[in-house]
């Protein structure tokens, strides 16, 4: 990749279906995910997103760039959660590359929910 | 209940926590995929090779665990992940996972365990090892 790439466009608007449905692949039953009325008497307020929710269009965008279903072997991802997603919210990626090496890319990105605030922020290197 | 040596205060740092197996199934493949909308062939039943299951896929197998084996604490708050990505799962594989609490620490008044989920094919390949830092009640 690029900076003269177009990056692939790729969003994940979140709802609540979603969730519901993410914890039942995963397991995941947090009540912060899927108890509605419990979630709202914490501080969040509010159901919120699994975390790997808006990290979906990461891989996405990455293995629609390398042409690949999956994410090369030995590519690894650090990453920071700054801001709960939750149901309605619309996340986008942004992506840059930040490596000098054309054989291993290594991504700087961030997801961005649609009032603009970073929600995650991290960092792809592709093996 | 919570494990009583996954707690904050019992954690034995570096030792393996628990280990779980798990089939992936055509099915399980096929819900992630509508539930993400991934529509690569290589997804589907048929695919050369056997389907794959989507990379994110492999982030649920040590949630799965986690969560089963009452790891992680009602009302955890993921902070951070630090994931490598080994050889894709495919429909068949039968999966291990294996879960140590790698650190824990407190800061600014709160206190954070570090959880490394590690889950291997039945060649004994890594298909992924994810490691996420969470605040604990």
């Amino acid at each position: 990749m690029t900076p003269s790439d177009p990056l692939p466009p790729n969003e994940i608007t979140i709802t609540q279906e979603m969730i519901d449905e993410y914890a039942r692949i995963s397991g995941d039953f947090n009540p912060l995910h899927v108890d509605v009325e419990a979630a709202a008497r914490t501080p969040f307020g509010g159901t919120i997103a699994h975390g790997c929710i808006p990290m979906e269009p990461i891989f996405k965008v990455v293995q629609r760039i390398i042409g690949k279903p999956v994410m090369p072997a030995g590519s690894r991802m650090s990453l920071r959660y700054l801001q709960p997603s939750r149901p309605g919210d619309t996340i986008r990626l942004e992506l840059r590359d930040d490596g000098n090496d054309a054989a291993a890319a290594d991504l700087v990105f961030a997801c961005v929910n649609q009032r603009g605030d970073k929600v995650i922020e991290g960092r792809c290197t592709l093996g | 209940m919570t494990n009583p040596l996954t707690t904050f205060e019992g954690a034995v740092i570096g030792r393996e926590v628990c280990q779980g197996h798990i089939v992936v199934t055509q099915d399980d493949i096929d819900s992630f995929c509508r539930l993400m909308g991934y529509d690569d062939p290589a997804y589907r039943a048929g695919a050369a090779g056997g389907a794959v299951a989507p990379t994110s896929m492999c982030l649920t197998y040590g949630l799965r665990l986690g969560w089963e084996e009452d790891v992680f604490p009602p009302g955890a708050i993921r902070m951070g992940d630090e994931n490598v990505y080994g050889v894709a799962a495919r429909a068949g594989d039968a999966l291990t996972t294996t879960l140590t609490i790698v650190d824990r620490f407190e800061r600014k008044g709160r206190r954070f365990l570090k959880y490394e989920m590690t889950t291997t094919n039945g060649a004994g390949e890594t298909v992924c090892t994810v490691a996420f830092t969470a605040i604990v009640p």
